[in-house]
């Protein structure tokens, strides 16, 4: 079998570090919302079953059939969406949004039109929304000083320092050095930390409105924007022509099982590709895909002992998880910041974007990103065009002034 | 008096006042100026949450309108630039809280005290080490953190207020778009108070009052001075100059006077303590407004700031009167009227903020602002700024402009061998 003869330690080496930073922080991102939602360990135990499982089956089966590294893994953006939206959205209706979505890019994948949907989403606004809705956990770090000031600024120097000196290792180091911290500062006890292998628990789904609007339609467009449209670009820069609509496909259909088990919807990862698609994975493009089996791999091993992931992160401070969030978000939310202001042409528009979706506001049960979405695309269809037209009569006027 | 700027003059000053003057420009001040005002709730509740006279509220309060409004007129018109002042927020939550603590003469020594450091440093001229200390991005990160509540406070009344609200919001953008002569923002106002004529806002309860600032004599002790005095001058020099100067500069005025506005503010801080009020200086919410493009051309705009004194000086007898016209009126409405005068401005704020230099002091200053934490009772954004450049000289001092000189050095060398 020619996987065996690909073989190479820096391929699987890089998978296990992709897995690895996935749980060190955007895996922190999840057990907030699942902090927020008021879940037994149980239940929660088996959202991270379901995750990592979803991302072991889409990752070993795209990247041995596409013979490239695809990385995948849960929607990072999505999951930062539920912390919003708990505990008031019931977990089963959230399971039926986790389905609703899948279905919807099912069929973006299935129809080819992805490219084209990304085209038609103004990109300030899309930057805007995704910065609003991480940007809470950013805020988070800081008023996490207040309750818990040595271990905020210890985690916090720690990251730039690791941020500095090893950015792949950054959020690896920075959970073990965390984790530290909260023992030696905070007193946190490691002690009920064991060997558990998880069982999945099925959710039964239940459909509402209110849950397709403040939930799905909100995690298709951070999905896409947020999840496949910087993975897609990440292939695409390290050589990769790969199609999209395997991915999307395959990646949905996958979603669409393990949203019974809490796992929210599987996507090609964005935070973690880039260390499985580099030179570091392997110097022959053609055996990089490898890394990406063995990343799924290494998922199917973590998400078999999804119990003891939940233990270690449990006996853990809460705000200890929110600074670990915080930070792993810090370049996301740098990145999506300093996307949409760079487009000035439609600056206000998002702007106000990213203020209403950041804002928190709810109003007939919808969450701030639904709303955020609809305010901007209202300022974007009302002031787009005047923008421009607003140039060209200050430049008519500092004309008139010349003589 | 060397490193004091050179602006126009005054004596020329009413006559292109009046010259200058023009819609967008009035209506900015306008704004500013009601928003100014209605600032005075935010002394109203800092006092009575430390429990406070009424009485006394009201006095400091009236002080602050006076003072600086005298002040807010002189310096725009001296320097024809966009630059309102009025007094520190965050000094003024420190003030409310330490008048408890330490007595009313006390506080007002150390604000005496403040205000002269503030002075000397404006006089020796070394703002332009501050800022230097205190890059632009990370200024400005603090800036868009503080104002970004000004917009949020924007949207929240879409929840309660839906209909008011949106009709408000809608209008600024249907004016944006098709009245081209119009300043959106009168339109949004004059739509807003329809609205309240229309809905019957009940202005029953608003009355008329009459009162001038009142002397009181400052008494000196090191408690107050350490406890509010010195955080008091930090909050002065290192932060509400910095901001105000960032903001203008960040609109197109390179020229913006740093040195002066500290040292004025200094001074007018002298005099505020012997009247109940806590602090002079520029002020970056009025700054933004009034510097912004709501307020048309870019040579004219000085005049909205000076348009602020004028609102100040004249409103502060009857600010009794002011506030019970801002309590008849929905809380919202101020608020819509802020956020959308404030969009562009936050706009450009972060864009100045996340586009180039000093990536993690700016993040950094930015997520502090926002997060409000208190710090030994000192505000975020002075921990913003002192976190942001700390942590970005830690992690990014090539982007800091120390070695301005070296190079022209560098370049002198080779003559002198």
């Amino acid at each position: 079998m020619s996987l065996f003869k690909d073989a190479s330690l820096p391929a699987i080496t890089a998978g296990f570090v992709a897995v690895l930073v996935s749980y060190s922080g955007p895996l922190a991102i999840f057990f907030q919302a699942a902090q927020s939602a008021e879940i037994s360990t149980a239940m929660m135990t088996s959202w991270v079953w379901a995750i990592s499982m979803g991302a072991a089956v889409s990752g070993i089966l795209l990247s041995l059939w596409l013979k490239v590294p695809v990385v995948t893994a849960w929607s990072a953006p999505g999951t930062a969406l539920l912390v919003t939206l708990f505990p008031d959205l019931a977990l089963a209706e959230a399971v039926g949004a986790y389905l609703t979505a899948a279905a919807v890019i099912l069929v973006i994948g299935v129809s080819g039109s992805f490219d084209r949907i990304i085209q038609t989403i103004p990109p300030g606004i899309a930057s805007a929304m995704m910065a609003g809705i991480l940007f809470q956990f950013g805020v988070g770090v800081f008023v996490s000083l207040e309750a818990v000031p040595s271990l905020a600024i210890g985690m916090i120097l720690a990251y730039l320092i690791f941020k500095r000196l090893t950015p792949r290792y950054c959020l690896v180091l920075l959970l073990l050095v965390g984790v530290a911290l909260a023992v030696w500062l905070e007193g946190a006890s490691l002690q009920g930390v064991s060997i558990k292998l998880a069982e999945p628990q099925f959710i039964r789904p239940e459909w509402s409105w209110n849950a397709t609007l403040s939930l799905a339609i909100p995690l298709v467009l951070v999905s896409l924007t947020g999840q496949f449209l910087p993975g897609m670009t990440i292939m695409r820069t390290s050589g990769y022509n790969t199609p999209a609509r395997p991915i999307v496909t395959l990646t949905s259909l996958v979603s669409l099982v393990t949203a019974f088990f809490g796992g929210i919807t599987t996507v090609i990862a964005a935070i973690t590709a880039a260390i499985c698609t580099g030179k570091e994975a392997h110097p022959d493009s053609e055996k990089r895909y490898v890394a990406g089996v063995a990343n799924g791999v290494f998922y199917l091993i973590g998400g078999t002992f999804a119990g003891t992931i939940v233990l270690l992160f449990t006996s853990l401070p809460s705000e200890f998880v929110a600074i670990l969030a915080g930070l792993a978000l810090l370049g996301a939310i740098t990145s999506n910041l300093s996307a949409f202001v760079q487009h000035r042409d439609h600056l206000e528009a998002s702007v106000i974007t990213f203020i209403a979706t950041a804002s928190g506001m709810s109003f007939l049960g919808l969450g701030s990103a639904f709303w955020g979405v609809v305010i901007g695309a209202l300022a974007y269809g009302i002031l787009h065009r005047p923008v421009r037209a607003k140039i060209r009569h200050d430049e008519g006027e500092a004309t008139r002034k010349l003589p | 008096m060397k490193h004091l700027e050179k602006g126009v003059g005054l004596a020329s000053a009413p006559r292109d006042f009046l010259r200058d003057l023009n819609a967008d420009n009035l209506s900015a001040g306008l704004v500013a100026g009601i928003f100014g005002l209605s600032a005075g709730i935010i002394h109203i509740s800092a006092g009575t949450a430390a429990g406070l006279p009424q009485e006394f509220t009201l006095l400091w309060v009236i002080s602050y309108l006076m003072i600086n409004g005298l002040f807010g007129l002189l310096l725009p018109a001296y320097y024809r630039l966009p630059l309102p002042m009025a007094n520190s927020i965050p000094g003024a939550l420190l003030f409310a809280a330490i008048i408890p603590v330490v007595g009313l003469n006390e506080a007002l020594g150390a604000t005496l005290m403040a205000g002269a450091i503030a002075l000397v440093v404006g006089l020796a001229g070394w703002m332009s080490l501050v800022m230097r200390l205190i890059p632009m991005p990370i200024v400005m990160g603090m800036v868009a953190g503080v104002l970004l509540k000004f917009g949020t406070n924007m949207v929240m009344p879409l929840q309660n207020a839906l209909l008011p609200a949106s009709v408000m919001i809608l209008s600024y953008f249907f004016a944006a778009r098709y009245l081209r002569r119009v300043p959106p923002l009168v339109v949004t106002l004059l739509v807003g108070v329809g609205y309240m004529a229309l809905s019957g806002a009940d202005f029953s309860t608003v009355e008329f009052s009459f009162r001038l600032p009142e002397f009181i004599m400052p008494a000196f002790t090191l408690e107050a001075f350490l406890a509010y005095g010195l955080p008091l001058a930090l909050i002065l020099v290192g932060m509400e100059t910095p901001a105000g100067v960032g903001l203008v500069k960040g609109m197109g005025y390179k020229e913006a006077p740093a040195n002066a506005i500290t040292a004025l503010g200094g001074f007018g801080t002298m005099i505020s303590a012997f009247f109940n009020l806590h602090s002079t200086c520029i002020a970056a919410p009025m700054t933004g407004i009034c510097s912004g493009p709501e307020a048309g051309s870019h040579d004219k705009r000085w005049v909205a700031a000076v348009i602020v004194g004028i609102i100040f000086i004249v409103a502060a007898p009857f600010y009794g009167f002011v506030f019970s016209l801002i309590e008849a009126m929905p809380s919202y409405f101020i608020a819509i009227i802020a956020g959308l005068a404030l969009l562009r401005v936050i706009g450009s704020a972060m864009h100045i903020t996340f586009s180039g230099k000093h990536e993690v002091g700016a993040m950094f200053s930015f997520l502090i602002a926002v997060s409000g934490v208190h710090i030994f009772g000192i505000g975020s954004s002075f921990w913003a700024l002192v976190m942001g450049a700390g942590l970005s000289m830690l992690v990014e001092f090539k982007d800091f402009e120390f070695s301005v000189e070296m190079p022209k050095r560098r370049k002198a060398d080779p003559a002198a061998r």
